[in-house]
């Protein structure tokens, strides 16, 4: 009987160190195979399955449509994914695997600036193309590299639109109050922020980072308070922007603005938050209300895509679906453009296209990053997300100054 | 006059035996890189990573027994030796460990003189504190980089290769260190302090000297691994230098293997990487859950790890008694 | 003034729930010698059931505290009894590795039935404050204090009144004793362990009136409670209060700190877990067993 399970577990060693490189090969033939890492599991799961949704809408719309046609053949798309666990190492053998051993033909991004930096940097050694829609961290795109491509618009910009849209409103704000998460990607959106303000005579009153993670900001909260500012922003996640948002109302801060650069476009953030969510604002890289009208080939309106989009998983499209299926759009018109799956073709494709999809214009510059789309801000009013800026495609005003906490 | 039960030779570093396989077995591992694929490279240069900081965990953990929960301060700072090398101008694989090795030690030996006087629970727990206040403190110093990290520089073309063969090579160097520690008079004393450490003072071994001698080396180990995979990643950053993961991983490997033996380390991180890394390719999302069975049955019908089962004479019924011994 | 007065007030808030995520812990640490890597999975559990009976019943998170703290007491109770008792001998690594595992799969199974979603509670007093002194008191917070101090002081006086309270307390002193004299230990230990959860969840339940729920969230409360219960003494009730307020206080006050040297900007807010680190190992350095330990702990 020990002899049986020591066998066994000899068996097993070996097995398991060196049953890893038996797998199966790629789907070869007439069908276009993308890989993805994406948060299944820990801390990221919601957004890497946000992330999933875009990918997965964009290859059944494709599929459905007979396929994508790449010069005179037409290819059935797949999309074959792995679980991050939400953790950059982990999405770095991911990738590596992805190509090495699924051998597929294209990369599409992770949730996330950690996770996505890590990958990157396998698509360039590798020589893989990879287009993302959830990594806004610049940090990806300076470090030289050629073969990533991100359709949304950079972390620094997150912020600066709703001041943008805060001085010009009356009375003119004076004073701006910033937190940070102590993360790549919230520190950047600080940056440009604070850059923003002091150009724009607008008076930084406080601007700080607390950890990563952190599980009160009372402290936080009550230095903003000291502050007085007129405008309240917090540079960071979901659970940040819940949390400061809970700590505002407990301590009775009143400002006249109060936005956040991620969460108040997740249907979880009204879902949390309930009333107190009303007349947040927050940063968005896309929100239905926008009026592109893109070239043919997928939806051309946010409004279909948002229609469409229901219809598939039964929740309206937030700005992580839309610019996840944004990042696969770029891939189809690139290779479309491309006449071919020649990956330096298709990454010439990449850095030279410039299309107007459903999501905005889609357009790199030479560091691969897409800085010609505009952020739209949008606000919650009466428990539903509209978009209050700019003004050439807003649905709803800007309520402004917003009222005192419990009179919402 | 306490007696201190004399250790036999087997019991230090483990079958003999086991050791040999364990070293054709990182023969074996000398062939990877000729698979040409930079998925088994990184793979099983990953598994060698967790082997060698397993190995820096042993020591401390396993044959001192004395339990550290933050011996991933040590690879962090080897990773951040790195990249202040790399910022300076230095690219150089061996200038990155033997920095790693020098600050470590040095740090090692600072922070475990008052700490080392803690007993049990309270030095896990500020072996802990240590490893989450220098993660803080990291994104917190611009010379470091911050939370937006620091990138070394890559050397050479071939470069994966190197790396691979650079963690090999630490690896094996914790591997046979270890066996010969444990051989020595240094191991005797290490294993006396975890069995009575009154007793051990009373034969002559002075606690505090061995216990710090056990913790610095173990930190030198942790040190080169992180120099070596800081280079090789060509980034780091606070969550990467400290990750949970590289905490946790190394103890499991050591416990599942064989803690205070000299192969325990290395097949435990053959285990368990193997198996985290299959679990993963075949199950989507029920992984996780896979991966924490395999634990749990391992646990609750191993607790002494792999080489228990190695060593064992008496067949299924000694097995059975041996484990009733742990229950209430 | 004002300021200080209010980061006081915060640092009392925060610590107060971090006291009572600690004490399970410690308890069973202490008691049990087990590190209970679950804790932080149970507390994850304590705020779902929380979150489900407010979402399905209308249900006060204040009245599910007691429902949280059964559910998970018998839970606790089978895990203990059915799986930890096996190798709760084990020297601590085993079940060190054994409640990691326990963990992942209790989150990843939560991941399966409440989604990844991020959820909250939302009750009339949620926000709502009052000022003293110029300083602002949530009352959530202060309802979730008190609950928490009650929890504490309902222990303290249980295990050292109560016949099953003092058995365990013997049992932690020396096992060998306490069996001669009657006590069940597997029975006793299975209680501690059940404790311990139980403990967790009411703590999961009440944090639910001011942080959001997903299945992770127990992960930094699970590394808060386990430097909080060695900062204060372990095993012991008064220890975990006095660990988890300290706590509190100093990573409040760090806030207040904001410095330059030599051109490196040096933030108290971004260090106010590094400076509770430090007070941490300064205390175990200067007192060994913690700020209320005995010797013998």
């Amino acid at each position: 009987m020990i002899r049986t399970i020591r066998l066994f577990l000899a068996a097993a060693l070996v097995f398991a160190a060196f049953g890893v490189p038996v797998t199966q090969a790629r789907a070869a033939g007439d069908t276009i195979v993308f890989g993805s890492a994406v948060s299944l599991t820990g801390s990221l799961t919601k957004e890497g399955h946000l992330t999933q949704e875009g990918y997965d809408f964009w290859k059944d719309y494709t599929n459905a449509h007979g396929g994508l046609k790449v010069g005179a053949k037409t290819y059935k798309v797949d999309i074959k994914y792995y679980d991050d666990e939400s953790k950059p190492n982990t999405a770095q053998t991911l990738a590596e695997r992805l190509i090495d051993q699924d051998k597929v033909d294209f990369l599409l991004g992770p949730y996330g600036s950690g996770t996505a930096f890590t990958v990157a940097g396998v698509a360039e050694r590798k020589k893989i193309p990879m287009v993302e829609g959830n990594g806004a961290a610049e940090k990806i795109f300076n470090q030289g590299y050629k073969y990533t491509f991100g359709v949304l618009s950079p972390a620094k910009k997150y912020l600066q639109r709703v001041l943008e849209m805060a001085v010009n409103q009356k009375p003119r704000p004076q004073t701006l109050a910033i937190s940070a998460s102590s993360d790549a990607f919230s520190l950047e959106v600080q940056d440009g922020a604070v850059t923003w303000a002091q150009q724009h005579g607008l008076k930084v009153v406080y601007a700080n980072k607390y950890p990563d993670g952190a599980t009160d900001v009372s402290s936080v909260i009550s230095a903003i308070k000291a502050a007085n500012p007129d405008i309240i922003l917090n540079a960071g996640h979901l659970q940040d922007a819940i949390l400061v948002n809970k700590g505002l109302k407990e301590q009775n801060v009143q400002a006249k603005i109060i936005g956040y650069s991620v969460g108040p476009d997740t249907p979880d953030f009204v879902g949390t938050l309930g009333k107190d969510s009303e007349d947040i604002v927050g940063g968005a890289q896309w929100s239905e209300a926008v009026g592109y009208r893109g070239i043919p080939g997928f939806y051309r309106t946010a409004k279909e895509y948002a229609d469409a989009f229901d219809k598939q998983f039964h929740h309206r499209p937030d700005y992580h679906d839309a610019e996840s299926t944004a990042a696969c759009l770029a891939f189809q018109y690139a290779i479309q453009k491309a006449g071919s799956l020649d990956r330096e073709k298709v990454r010439d494709a990449l850095a030279s296209l410039s299309i107007t999809t459903f999501f905005g214009l889609i357009k790199f510059d030479n560091r691969g990053l897409n800085v010609y789309k505009p952020m739209v801000v949008n606000q919650i009013q009466n428990g539903k997300l509209v978009t209050v800026f700019p003004a050439e495609i807003a649905n709803a005003k800007l309520r402004y100054p917003i009222p005192v906490w419990g009179k919402r | 006059m306490v007696a201190v039960p004399k250790p036999r030779r087997g019991a230090i570093t483990g079958k003999r035996w086991v050791f040999l396989v364990s070293l054709g077995l990182m023969a074996g591992l000398l062939f990877v890189p000729a698979g040409h694929s930079d998925y088994l490279n990184l793979t099983f240069r990953n598994i060698l990573m967790y082997a060698a900081m397993s190995y820096g965990w042993n020591l401390i953990g396993g044959y001192t027994g004395y339990i550290s929960f933050g011996n991933v301060a040590f690879f962090g700072i080897g990773a951040y030796c790195s990249a202040v090398l790399s910022k300076a101008g230095v690219d150089n694989l061996f200038a990155d460990v033997g920095l790693a090795l020098i600050v470590n030690a040095l740090f090692a030996v600072a922070v475990g003189l008052p700490i080392l006087r803690l007993r049990g629970h309270y030095f896990g727990i500020a072996t802990l504190g240590v490893a989450l206040g220098l993660t803080d403190l990291a994104s917190n110093l611009d010379f470091l980089g911050g939370s937006g990290g620091a990138s070394i520089k890559q050397i050479g073309e071939a470069h994966f290769t190197t790396y691979y063969y650079a963690m090999w090579a630490v690896t094996l160097a914790c591997m046979i260190a270890t066996f010969f520690i444990a051989r020595s008079k240094l191991g005797y004393a290490f294993v006396a302090i975890r069995e009575n450490e009154e007793a051990a003072q009373v034969l002559g071994i002075s606690p505090t000297r061995y216990k710090v001698t056990a913790w610095a080396i173990g930190a030198m180990m942790g040190g080169a691994a992180g120099a070596v995979f800081g280079a090789a990643n060509g980034f780091i950053d606070p969550p990467t230098a400290f990750a949970v993961d590289n905490n946790v991983f190394p103890i499991a490997m050591a416990i599942l293997g064989g803690m205070g033996t000299a192969s325990g380390p290395f097949i435990g991180a053959l285990l368990l990487s193997g198996a985290n890394e299959l679990l993963q390719q075949h199950f989507l999302k029920l992984h996780a859950l896979f991966f924490g069975g395999i634990i749990v049955l391992m646990i609750l019908f191993l607790p002494r790890g792999l080489m228990y089962l190695v060593g064992l004479r008496g067949g299924m019924r000694r097995w059975l008694s041996d484990l009733a011994v742990f229950r209430v | 003034m004002q300021l200080v007065l209010q980061n006081l007030v915060n640092g009392i808030l925060s610590g107060g729930i971090l006291a009572l995520v600690a004490l399970g812990f410690s308890l069973v640490y202490g008691i049990m010698n087990i590190i209970n890597l679950a804790h932080g999975a149970f507390l994850m559990l304590g705020a779902y059931i929380t979150w489900q009976l407010w979402s399905t019943f209308g249900l006060d998170p204040i009245l599910a505290v007691p429902i949280a703290f059964v559910v998970l007491f018998a839970f606790g109770y089978g895990i203990q009894r059915g799986v930890i008792n096996r190798v709760v001998r084990a020297p601590v690594l085993a079940t060190f590795l054994l409640t990691f595992a326990l963990s992942l799969l209790i989150e990843t199974t939560a991941l399966f039935v409440w989604t990844g979603d991020t959820r909250g509670v939302q009750t009339a007093y949620t926000g709502a404050n009052f000022t003293l002194l110029g300083v602002t008191v949530p009352w959530a917070k202060l309802l979730t204090l008190v609950v928490a101090l009650a929890i504490t002081g309902i222990l303290y006086l249980w295990l050292h009144r109560s016949r099953l309270g003092r058995a365990i307390r013997a049992t932690s002193m020396d096992v060998g004793a306490a069996q001669m004299v009657g006590v069940r230990v597997a029975h006793v230990y299975g209680i501690t362990y059940a404790l311990g959860a139980g403990l967790a969840a009411a703590a999961g339940a009440l944090l639910t009136l001011s942080y959001p729920l997903t299945p992770t969230m127990g992960d930094p409360f699970l590394i808060k409670g386990f430097v909080v219960c060695v900062l204060g003494g372990l095993g012991s009730v008064e220890g975990a209060l006095v660990g988890g307020l300290v706590y509190g206080i100093v990573s409040s006050f760090a806030t207040q700190f904001d410095v330059t040297i030599a051109g490196q900007h040096l933030s108290g807010t971004g260090l106010q877990d590094v400076l509770a680190l430090v007070v941490l190992l300064v205390v175990l350095i200067v007192r060994p067993t913690g700020l209320v330990g005995r010797a013998t702990a």
